[in-house]
């Protein structure tokens, strides 16, 4: 909760250099498109204030107007990037499997064009004040699923194929990976977290994993690919293995 | 009695240290307001300062009226607005967290949901998060350890800790020591509908290495070094001059001084086992002797 800025950062998903280098268009005008609502603002905000006798309210109302357009700013990036992504998916809907890592592929390709146009609202909203505006807010509508009452502020969790139900505790620090590359493979697997589940601070859990309800996993542990918590059951090590039933 | 006090604080997995969102959450809105409203207030002072140097009239009539060298402060205005902004929301939350711990003072121990303790917990964590998201957003370095001290936590002189989670209260950091990036130092863990609250203590001249996870009640005593990627289990005691490994921590190795080291590695340098060619053919024979 009270990690530093400089930890919180954008997302970790690499983007493979030779898609990147080509479609950055993509990225910059998603950023100019997020920045027309701000200079919208801004312009009105000239052209109320800007007059004889209100200069002083110019003068009052600037830091916060700073405060709204980085508000704006967050708002309008996420509304953008959405629209870019439905667009993708229409092109391309995403599916689990396992893919080869060539761009010629084209599930391997879309991801990455997905992971761009996802890349610049994740990084501002990075740097809100409210914890759960980048994870709870930001996230759910670039298409994970996060159920009620869930503690998830300080988690990195991959923007797809994440499902997390209620009354979950995600540790501090821990990631949640639903992809997997492999040498020269590619793979896509969804990740499912059941009702109540525990997840320690700086746990990872691989591709595929699936922990059902109440499950436990202590801290500083990973899971391997594919591999399945049982309910109502803890487990603890690299790679986690059952400790003992409740 | 003491038996019954340690199994107490007997748990089977760490978890981690949060909260989850309640009502008093709200309060981060309020800090907000008062923040601005402290900012408004100085901005139409200054403002009104600047109308009067550019017109010689004023919006309100103000006492003493303003000086040419008030307009070195324009530049600065934004930083300072910032920097006042900041600190105000810091000295008045902690006013409030101040109340809050007179109202019902915080106890170690173990508290089911929903009772009283663990309401006052979350209502204390939902004050300190604002100001230290604040201090830790502010380019200076210092402000964050300031902001703990407010809040409770004893933190002695030169003690690094700038990139890292600490919980705001139940902790003591003696003189000197020093953390690594990526640090947990829980004295809150939430255990199957309940939470732990146990106080960590640390020592003078300790090292805590990155990616490590300091769990409640752990004491370290002066001197201790926890090394890298590893953990300590709660109510877990580390001795003092000792590097202290594992996960959870299980082993322990001597500190050597720096000749010391050299020499052994001068010494690994020159033995076979780190030679190019013959490391090969021993890594070879030791899978064939699997």
């Amino acid at each position: 909760m009270f990690s530093p800025a400089s930890l919180k950062g954008d997302s970790p998903t690499p983007i493979d250099e030779r898609i990147r280098n080509k479609y950055i268009v993509i990225y910059f005008t998603i950023i100019i498109l997020s920045f027309i609502p701000c200079s919208l603002f801004e312009y009105l905000y000239f052209v109320f204030f800007w007059k004889e006798g209100l200069y002083w309210m110019f003068f009052l109302f600037f830091p916060f107007n700073i405060l709204a357009l980085i508000y704006i700013l967050q708002f309008s990036a996420i509304f953008f990037s959405v629209l870019f992504l439905t667009i993708i998916k229409m092109i391309h809907p995403p599916r689990e499997g396992t893919f080869k890592r060539d761009i010629k592929d084209k599930d391997y390709f879309y991801w990455n064009l997905r992971n761009i146009a996802k890349k610049w609202p994740l990084f501002v909203n990075a740097s809100n004040p409210f914890p759960w505006f980048k994870n709870r807010f930001t996230l759910r509508f670039l298409g994970t699923k996060i159920g009620k009452k869930v503690i998830c502020d300080n988690t990195w969790i991959s923007s797809e194929f994440v499902k997390i139900g209620k009354n979950v505790i995600l540790g501090m620090g821990s990631t949640i990976l639903t992809f997997g590359i492999e040498q020269e493979r590619f793979i896509l697997k969804r990740i499912v977290i059941g009702n109540g589940v525990i997840i320690g601070a700086h746990c990872s859990l691989m591709h595929g994993t699936i922990m059902k309800e109440g499950a436990k996993l202590s801290a500083h542990s990973y899971t391997n690919p594919n591999q399945v918590l049982e309910k109502d059951s803890i487990y603890i090590g690299h790679p986690a293995k059952l400790k003992r039933d409740i | 009695m003491e038996k019954n006090y340690e199994s107490k604080f007997k748990v089977e997995f760490l978890s981690t240290s949060g909260v989850y969102k309640t009502p008093f959450t709200v309060i981060i809105l309020f800090q907000f307001f008062i923040g601005g409203i402290i900012l408004v207030l100085i901005n139409l002072w200054f403002s009104n300062h600047l109308y009067f140097l550019l017109t010689g009239n004023q919006f309100f009539l103000m006492e003493p009226r303003g000086e040419w060298y008030e307009w070195l402060l324009l530049p600065m205005s934004l930083y300072a607005n910032i920097l006042l902004f900041a600190f105000s929301i810091i000295l008045f939350s902690a006013g409030i967290f101040k109340v809050l711990n007179w109202l019902h003072p915080p106890q170690e121990g173990v508290f089911k949901k929903g009772s009283k303790d663990w309401k006052y917990m979350h209502r204390r964590f939902w004050t300190a998060y604002f100001p230290i998201w604040l201090a830790r957003a502010i380019p200076l370095p210092w402000a964050d350890i300031v902001v703990f001290r407010f809040f409770g936590i004893r933190i002695g002189k030169n003690v690094v800790i700038y990139e890292g989670y600490i919980d705001p209260e139940f902790i003591e950091i003696g003189d000197f020591t020093m953390t690594s990036l990526h640090i947990c130092i829980f004295s809150h863990l939430i255990y199957q509908d309940k939470v732990l609250i146990k106080k960590v203590s640390i020592g003078t001249n300790c090292i805590i290495g990155p990616q490590t996870i300091i769990s409640p009640g752990t004491i370290m005593q002066d001197g201790a070094i926890l090394g890298a990627n590893s953990y300590t289990w709660v109510c877990q005691e580390l001795k003092s001059e000792l590097i202290h490994v594992g996960t959870p921590v299980d082993k322990t190795f001597p500190i050597q001084s720096l000749e010391e080291s050299q020499l052994k590695a001068e010494k690994i340098k020159k033995s076979k086992v780190f030679d190019g060619q013959h490391s090969k053919i021993n890594i070879e024979k030791g899978g064939e002797n699997k």
